[in-house]
């Protein structure tokens, strides 16, 4: 990307300076606390859960959420209300429930990959009649206010990137994503979500720049470059088979969370029968998948008692957990 | 238009959304919109100057001003033509067009892809340069294209004319529209979508194939359950280029969430009325 300004030149050493901390293979991983909650339908007991999940993690994980800016980032991909494609409503209203009670100023933002008119499709998938006030808590990360960001090492071919200011500049970002099976990457989960803070108008939609600069390394990229996160996934009902929007619905009956986005979707693939060790992303963004599984400490079910296979398409047989 | 002038931000540009930054798209449409309206003069040259301003020195359009790199919304400007923007911005902004192609048709992909047997197409636009080639900045280019090709005699433009269409055609879904431009993943097929494929309608306006009469099929079926205005707009833009929107085809029912959106339901409007700033 040509002709970086003094601004941006400025930003990008403090983003290297945060990659250089977080370490691409760090000697020792802290441990990552990760909670399973069984949850077999979408009812009014995600609220509990998620007040729960997100007060145990300030409790025991340091998550530090009271008087900070919470974006919730959930994952929007087509107009289909009855298929297991878009994040569900309830799950983000649940979460923003949380958050709020905690003493945290939350909204909510998402940058889909090909359909233009993000609104009308929140507005299809229950958003507007699910949570109050959506429209002026939502910020279309497609048309937001853009940072020039330098990736510091970068797994994938880019250099720089222009992320969405409001995915810069929150406190934390929440990455809540739908369990679902992906035909380029094996599995799309927390990491892959954070595409959505790449700007359409930018880039277009789909944001094919990605794809040209690698789209595993870029998933990488991503995962080292956004500020402090936390990952909250669906996978109450999610998406087996050719996903992440021509699958077929999947219910595994479970919501997956933590601070690590990393481990958690690698407890996601455990739960859908794949091997984490063969994610390309995560082996990127990680370097040893083995030590990350180590360092992972479980809370809530454990992934035996949750695991159901979800359907894989025959090029990305090869993941499947033995 | 009211809405549309609320919209105008103070440095005379417009936003997608109220209280967001100027983009080069909304303002660009908002003012073919005042150009259909033949109205708000003082607005229009406000906007017109904020357009000048986002010019870049190759010729190219940025999407705003954080960004510093020509993109597909250089097509959009241009369409503006000659005599809104002077005649030297305009010309250098469609010459930026002229060399934008996208990455797949690029000699070292079009080497690997007859190496690993990949069917080559030919050369659209993309949206981010060094991207490949995508169905709504083609359809955008060859309308931008089309215009220029009414004040500018060149053979260049005329051949990527018939090159985006063809390219267009190639990437028609199975079911007779077109969706961003991925007709087949992994073997599978993907959907039209109502906008694209309503866009890439009106750029091919004045051709004539099975493929085209089939795509304005789908969109005359997708009139009445499209379910955003600028699904609506494109359709009716699309298919009224060809002759085919229904005389009793309904109005548009859904209200515009930005102001591109709003712009494109004035557009189509104007279109229907007779006023078509796309072709004109």
């Amino acid at each position: 990307m040509p002709g970086l300004n003094r601004r941006d030149f400025l930003m990008g050493p403090a983003a290297g300076l945060v990659l250089a901390s977080c370490g691409r293979r760090p000697a020792v991983r802290r441990e990552a606390l990760v909670s399973v909650v069984r949850r077999p339908d979408y009812t009014q007991a995600l609220y509990g859960d998620l007040r729960r999940v997100v007060s145990e993690h300030c409790l025991k994980d340091g998550l530090h959420v009271r008087g900070k800016r919470v974006l919730l980032k959930p994952n929007l991909v087509e107009f289909e209300p009855d298929s297991p494609i878009n994040t569900h409503p309830l799950l983000v209203h649940a979460a923003l429930e949380a958050f709020r009670e905690l003493g945290a100023d939350v909204f909510i933002g998402e940058g889909p990959g090909h359909r233009r008119n993000t609104l009308d499709m929140a507005e299809a998938a229950g958003y507007f009649e699910t949570i109050p006030r959506f429209e002026e808590i939502f910020t279309d990360l497609n048309l937001d206010c853009v940072a020039a960001v330098r990736l510091a090492r970068p797994h994938s071919r880019l250099q720089s990137i222009y992320l969405a200011q409001s995915a810069m500049s929150c406190d934390l970002l929440v990455s809540m994503p739908k369990m679902k099976t992906h035909h380029w990457v094996g599995a799309t989960l927390s990491m892959k979500n954070l595409f959505g803070t790449v700007p359409g108008g930018v880039y277009g939609w789909p944001k094919n720049i990605l794809h040209w600069a690698g789209i595993p390394g870029f998933i990488a990229d991503l995962y080292h470059t956004l500020p402090g996160r936390f990952a909250i996934v669906d996978g109450i009902v999610g998406m087996q088979g050719n996903g992440p929007i021509q699958g077929t619905p999947k219910r595994a009956g479970v919501v997956v969370a933590g601070r690590d986005l990393a481990a958690v979707d690698a407890t996601c693939c455990q739960i859908m029968c794949i091997d984490p060790h063969r994610i390309e992303y995560l082996k990127l963004a990680v370097g040893n998948v083995a030590e990350l599984l180590r360092s992972i400490h479980q809370i809530g079910e454990s992934v035996e008692s949750v695991r159901t296979c979800f359907e894989l398409i025959p090029e990305w047989s090869g993941i499947r957990q033995s | 238009m009211v809405s549309l002038l609320e919209f105008q931000n103070p440095d005379g540009g417009w936003p997608y959304q109220r209280g967001g930054p100027s983009w080069t798209e909304p303002t660009a449409y908002a003012l073919l919109a005042l150009v259909a309206q033949k109205s708000a003069a003082e607005p229009f040259a406000r906007g017109l100057r904020w357009l000048h301003a986002a010019q870049l020195p190759d010729g190219g359009w940025a999407p705003q001003r954080a960004v510093r790199q020509s993109t597909w919304m250089t097509a959009v400007a241009a369409l503006l033509g000659p005599a809104a923007l002077g005649t030297d911005a305009y010309l250098r902004g469609i010459a930026w067009i002229v060399r934008q192609t996208g990455e797949e048709t690029s000699l070292p992909s079009r080497v690997q892809r007859f190496l690993t047997g990949n069917a080559q197409t030919d050369p659209g636009w993309p949206w981010f340069p060094g991207t490949s080639a995508w169905v709504s900045p083609t359809a955008l280019s060859m309308l931008a294209l089309r215009k220029a090709a009414r004040c500018v005699a060149s053979a260049q433009i005329l051949a990527r004319l018939d090159m985006g269409a063809e390219c267009l055609l190639q990437h028609a879904c199975s079911d007779g529209g077109w969706n961003y431009g991925a007709a087949r993943a992994l073997d599978y097929d993907a959907h039209s979508y109502p906008e694209t494929t309503g866009v890439a309608l009106l750029a091919l306006s004045g051709r004539d194939t099975p493929a085209i009469r089939k795509a304005c099929g789908w969109a005359q079926a997708q009139l009445a359950r499209c379910r955003t205005s600028e699904g609506e707009s494109w359709l009716r833009l699309g298919l009224l280029a060809h002759g085919q929107l229904p005389s009793d085809s309904a109005p548009p029912a859904r209200p515009p969430r930005t102001v591109q959106n709003a712009a494109l339901a004035v557009l189509a409007s104007a279109a229907v009325e007779g006023r078509n700033p796309f072709l004109e």
